[in-house]
């Protein structure tokens, strides 16, 4: 049956993202979630970290979201690759998640990732 | 096949409604891996889309597993549907599905109630109740009741 022309956001987290990752591909739409290290009013880019890593996000199209350095953030956008290689993802949506629990957050996308490829096999083992 | 979700709200991420299959001998109702049949459904995720028409609103939620189309009729005041109610009861429900309405903005998290169908090939919700989420763990919460309901209810057969 046919799926919603949206694309799905899949949940990562930033570690996840490297070069040789699955994740790491031009236009390929990612919901990340992290602590707002920066944000420049003048060109609406933001910075999140989780943990080491960190990632630009271009928020230029977002509309009644308010930032504010030191709160946590997650964002659904598709990701833009630059010449040098650095990433940066063109955000569709964002939210203050102020109170997540990270850690819980990171064990349950494992756990739901699994879960769906776990899933897939049986189905597939079916047909 | 087990029909005891078939008149409660089954809790499925995307990626299971737009799996489900519509029975052959009834209307709106559908089976989820060939086990149980649902016809409500409830699911929680990330407003993507939103567009206003003069009858419903129509938007998009995305719980990271896919997106699926929601429609919420607006036209209570007007459709011969609701003539069959008091008018005190269909103000109710008009002022309700406004409200509610109001708070779908892109980008909140939205718990959405209601009825699956087919339309245009594809699956869709038309909601019946729409609640904003405050709390920022209300995804994570939902992504593992759905895993624990599917390993342990909607896929056992009775």
């Amino acid at each position: 049956m046919a799926n919603s022309q949206i694309e799905s956001g899949a949940p990562i987290t930033l570690q996840e993202l490297y070069p040789s990752s699955p994740f790491f591909m031009e236009a390929r739409s990612l919901r990340v979630t992290g602590l707002l290290k920066g944000y420049s009013v003048e060109t609406a880019i933001g910075v999140i970290e989780d943990g080491e890593k960190s990632l630009k996000i271009n928020t230029q199209h977002l509309r009644d979201v308010s930032f504010r350095v030191g709160s946590v953030y997650q964002f659904i956008g598709e990701l833009h690759i630059e010449p040098n290689n650095e990433p940066i993802l063109q955000a569709r949506t964002g939210r203050n998640v102020d109170g997540i629990d990270i850690n819980l957050y990171r064990k349950t996308i494992e756990l739901l990732r699994r879960f769906l490829e776990i899933e897939e096999d049986n189905r597939n083992m079916v047909e | 096949m087990d029909r005891s979700q078939q008149n409660t709200h089954a809790k499925l991420m995307t990626r299971d409604i737009h799996r489900l299959r519509p029975s052959p001998t009834e209307a709106n109702c559908f089976s989820l891996g060939c086990i149980s049949w649902v016809s409500r459904v409830e699911t929680v995720g990330t407003i993507v889309s939103r567009d206003m028409a003069e009858k419903f609103l129509k938007f998009s939620i995305d719980d990271g597993t896919g997106c699926v189309t929601c429609i919420m009729w607006l036209n209570q005041l007007t459709s011969p549907y609701f003539s069959r109610f008091d008018s005190s009861t269909i103000l109710l429900h008009s002022r309700t599905a406004r409200r509610q309405a109001r708070d779908i903005r892109i980008g909140a998290v939205a718990r959405v109630r209601g009825r699956v169908g087919l339309y245009r090939g594809g699956m869709q919700i038309t909601a019946t109740n729409v609640v904003i989420e405050r709390d920022p763990n209300a995804e994570i919460l939902h992504w593992l009741e759905c895993v624990r309901l599917s390993r342990n209810c909607y896929r056992i057969q009775s």
